[in-house]
């Protein structure tokens, strides 16, 4: 244990952490959608990708500034979330889950498939802002960018919480996923909600996808099926239907993520952050904050 | 013969079922009474091992069951139906039958004859329990596609083809008429004739107080009397738990 | 001619891995390791015909039974949750088996040649065929033997007491645990007899194709093992049979002039299928012929919306 390998463990644990704001944003995104519905909608990570595409659309076709890039991906993925809860949830049987969840990942295939038509596969150049600025904590550095994804996430989650926990809306949400028959007694519609939910998730979700192309400086189809494999298990390990649960979730991911990276390369690093999963998975069932396991 | 000493619930700060003793002798028909929200169905889910106890015991003729899982507590001889019929709606309705023939016969049977053989569900045991249940006839229709009392029969029949000792009815005329009742009487004496000791939890008093041998009454996840139904219905802890909630509920919707 | 035996084998080889995930859609369970249940299959008997010169049967019976091992110790972690948790938990599981083999390097000098996994590259020269001169035909044969001989086994379960357990326990799992069925028995065995086919499926695909790497047994495939037996609906083994025959043979190959765009349109029909016909072609809750010819009660129909609450 050398000097130089502590400030490069320390460095990854860092930038995981920051990093990992943006998976924490996918798992509230899942656990939302879980909330309300019960469900699992897989397309998620493809609608939160496609958004992201259409803010670069916007900065290629008239050469829009970052922030409005940022706020078109956010708001082109919440419209995307509001089609496939149409595609996939609203007109398949709800005692029948296997009918969504399939139709949910094929349109993850779909929406994946129109954005790879669309940018005919390549990468794009994504706006990062802060690449070069640094805060120098001793040996470890804390990047500008990385640092500019972690507050915009921790906004975005804050903005949620202002939402769900203080304004009606929120209420109806909380009302429907915890009691959904009481709540239609009560007069609230559960189809708006749901509407509301995907919208809101999908926004999320879009957050999420530019942050992430922001920290790479490049957008590319392939981060769609990260977002989602990474989101999820951030949901798993915090306990689906937990907010709290997927914020530790997905920071946890990305610490680990990037430990492993240093420790055992590129090409190893996500079987262990696997590993980790199925470890919940066995000691944990019901996550961090999950009530009980399995419940569905 | 089935035994519960000192069970308890907690869910959270709520004491579902809060120290229940009680005591079933072998070949009679247990009444187990009580309010709404007094326990009974959380007793039936205790006993049959859906939920673990917060503490106590549950013995079946001196064999402890409290550690048992389900299916375990089934082989020893336990069933039970529940409130809202859980049939198998994917399934005919033999096929419900033949599925829970897991009982103490078929155990012994080689593991590939007992999985793997075709047809099975034409067995003679099933014929006996469908003719018993007035079901023959309807044998090879989805189990979705029977009248409401004919899935209340099947699912009765079901219990009963996993060759229980003691059966737990969880609200059996929950639905049904008075009519109904009278009916559904007969049929539970029925079943304790074929050698099968029944706990009836129940909220139709007319059907408890006609056909048990003894009853338990709960309130709060207490029990307040054990007897015969007149001593039960003699009982002023009885009548206050039922006529006093009641009260207490005309009193809210006045208030 | 060759090229419609190469459909065969294909169609046949999609076949088998539909057919594994089917046995545990029967449980209500969503398993999206079938395609890892896949990989071991491929890479194990590739491994043994190629680099330590097995014949063929023996290398995919243990293709099978190493598949159907690795599916009952995974089975046992990842049934204690269920549902949801369980879509992401096998999900997991088969990427990990796919970045195991694009990590695996393990080459064995055999006739002069390196043979062996090499990690990205992939697993080249799994020529047992063309070596032991089996002619197209032959092996198009050996495949559909093999499906034929899985199907009957599947057609005849679903006619005994097991698959009546694996429906029932698919329908309600508390009322299946109150008639005395061990639900992790049963699950963990559904896992194991899907783990087994879809590495018998596994060991014939790394044959017919000679080449075989990682990304191949990516979650695509995943899709495709669930989405057959859902499209086709979990009411016999032919759904499932019937579903591969239009993906693979209509959707992919029939269109093959449509190039990428097929890709685009199997996600459409997907979610096109599951908003008309939610239970799949040949579903357990489909008209058959009886009661089509009027028994069908119209009690059925109060079931299904006491079902929906």
């Amino acid at each position: 244990m050398d000097y130089f390998f502590i400030i490069d463990f320390l460095q990854s644990l860092v930038d995981g952490l920051l990093f990992g704001t943006t998976y924490a944003l996918i798992g509230i995104g899942f656990t939302l959608i879980f909330g309300v519905m019960r469900k699992l909608n897989l397309a998620y990570g493809a609608a939160a990708l496609a958004g992201t595409y259409i803010g670069v659309a916007a900065s290629l076709a008239f050469d829009a500034p970052p922030p409005l890039v940022f706020l078109l991906s956010a708001l082109g993925s919440g419209v995307i979330g509001i089609l496939v809860y149409y595609c996939c949830f609203r007109f398949t049987p709800t005692h029948y889950p296997m009918a969504s969840l399939l139709a949910s990942v094929g349109m993850l295939l779909f929406i994946d498939e129109v954005v790879i038509h669309a940018s005919h596969g390549m990468p794009f150049p994504y706006p990062s802002v802060f690449r070069d600025a640094t805060i120098e904590l001793g040996d470890v550095w804390i990047r500008g960018d990385l640092l500019f994804v972690f507050g915009i996430c921790v906004v975005a989650m804050a903005v949620l919480f202002w939402l769900l926990y203080r304004t009606p809306l929120g209420l109806a949400t909380r009302a429907v996923s915890q009691q959904p028959r009481a709540a239609a007694l009560c007069g609230i519609d559960p189809t708006r909600v749901n509407l509301l939910t995907f919208g809101i998730a999908g926004i999320l979700g879009g957050i999420a996808g530019a942050m992430t192309a922001a920290a790479v400086g490049v957008i590319s189809p392939i981060i769609a099926m990260g977002l989602t494999v990474k989101g999820l298990i951030a949901v798993v390990i915090g306990g689906l239907g937990s907010i709290p649960g997927a914020i530790i979730g997905g920071l946890l991911v990305g610490a680990a993520e990037n430990v492993f990276l240093l420790l055992r390369g590129v090409t190893e690093r996500d079987i262990y952050v696997m590993l980790l999963l199925f470890l919940f998975l066995t000691l944990r069932p019901g996550g961090l904050f999950g009530s009980s396991a399995g419940r569905d | 013969m089935l035994t519960l000493e000192n069970l308890s619930k907690h869910f959270g700060g709520v004491h579902a079922v809060d120290g229940v003793s009680l005591t079933i002798h072998e070949g009679e028909i247990f009444g187990l009474i009580g309010p709404n929200g007094s326990g009974k169905s959380t007793t039936v889910n205790l006993i049959t091992g859906l939920y673990a106890p917060t503490t106590g015991t549950v013995t079946l003729d001196g064999y402890d069951l409290t550690a048992m899982a389900q299916h375990e507590r089934t082989a020893m001889g336990v069933a039970r139906t529940f409130q809202n019929i859980r049939l198998f709606g994917n399934l005919t309705v033999a096929q419900n039958l033949w599925v829970a023939q897991n009982g103490h016969e078929q155990r012994r049977a080689h593991f590939l004859p007992r999985w793997f053989k075709a047809g099975g569900e034409h067995s003679p045991d099933i014929d006996e329990l469908l003719k018993f249940s007035r079901l023959h006839s309807k044998r090879d229709l989805p189990a979705s596609a029977l009248s409401f009392g004919e899935m209340r029969r099947l699912e009765m029949a079901r219990a009963l083809a996993s060759n229980p000792r003691v059966l737990l009815l969880d609200e059996p005329a929950a639905g049904a008429s008075l009519e109904d009742g009278q009916l559904l009487a007969e049929r539970i004496r029925d079943v304790r004739d074929r050698g099968v000791t029944v706990l009836l939890i129940e909220h139709m008093m007319e059907l408890v107080m006609g056909i048990s041998d003894r009853i338990a009454v709960l309130n709060f996840g207490r029990k307040i009397a054990e007897g015969s139904p007149a001593e039960v219905q003699a009982n002023s802890d009885v009548r206050a738990a039922y006529l006093g909630s009641k009260h207490k509920d005309e009193e809210l919707i006045h208030a | 001619m060759d090229f419609y035996f190469g459909l065969a084998q294909i169609i046949g080889v999609h076949t088998l891995l539909g057919l594994s995930a089917y046995v545990v859609l029967l449980t209500g369970q969503v398993s999206m390791a079938q395609a890892g249940f896949y990989a071991i299959g491929a890479y194990t008997p590739g491994a043994m015909t190629a680099m330590f010169g097995l014949h063929i049967l023996p290398a995919i019976v243990i293709a099978g039974l190493v598949s159907a091992g690795i599916a009952c110790i995974v089975g046992f972690p990842a049934l204690r949750v269920k549902g949801l948790m369980l879509v992401v938990a096998t999900l997991a599981f088969g990427e990990m088996v796919r970045l195991f083999f694009f990590n695996l390097t393990w080459q064995v000098e055999r006739n002069g040649e390196l043979v062996g996994p090499n990690g990205a590259e992939g697993f080249r020269a799994i020529r047992y065929f063309p070596q032991n001169g089996w002619e197209v035909w032959h092996v198009t044969v050996f495949i559909w033997i093999v499906v034929a001989v899985v199907m009957a086994a599947l057609w005849w379960m679903d006619r005994s007491r097991a698959g009546a357990v694996l429906r029932a326990v698919g329908h309600d799992e508390i009322a299946a645990q109150s008639i005395g069925l061990n639900l992790t028995a049963v699950k963990v065995g559904a896992m194991t007899a899907g783990g087994f086919i879809a590495g018998l499926g596994g060991g014939i695909y790394a044959h017919t194709v000679t080449h075989i790497e990682h990304g191949v047994f990516g979650v695509l495939l995943a899709t495709f093992a669930i989405a057959y037996p859902i499209l086709g609906g979990l009411g016999t083994v032919f759904g499932t049979l019937i579903a591969v025959l239009f993906i693979q043979g209509f959707l992919i190959e029939g269109l093959r002039f449509m190039g990428d765009w097929r890709s685009l349109l199997f996600g459409a029909l997907i979610v096109l299928a599951m908003n008309l016909r939610p239970t799949g072609l040949l579903g357990e809750h489909a008209p058959r012929m009886k009661h089509l010819l009027g028994l069908r009660g119209r009690k059925t129909e109060t079931l299904e919306s006491k079902e929906a609450n």
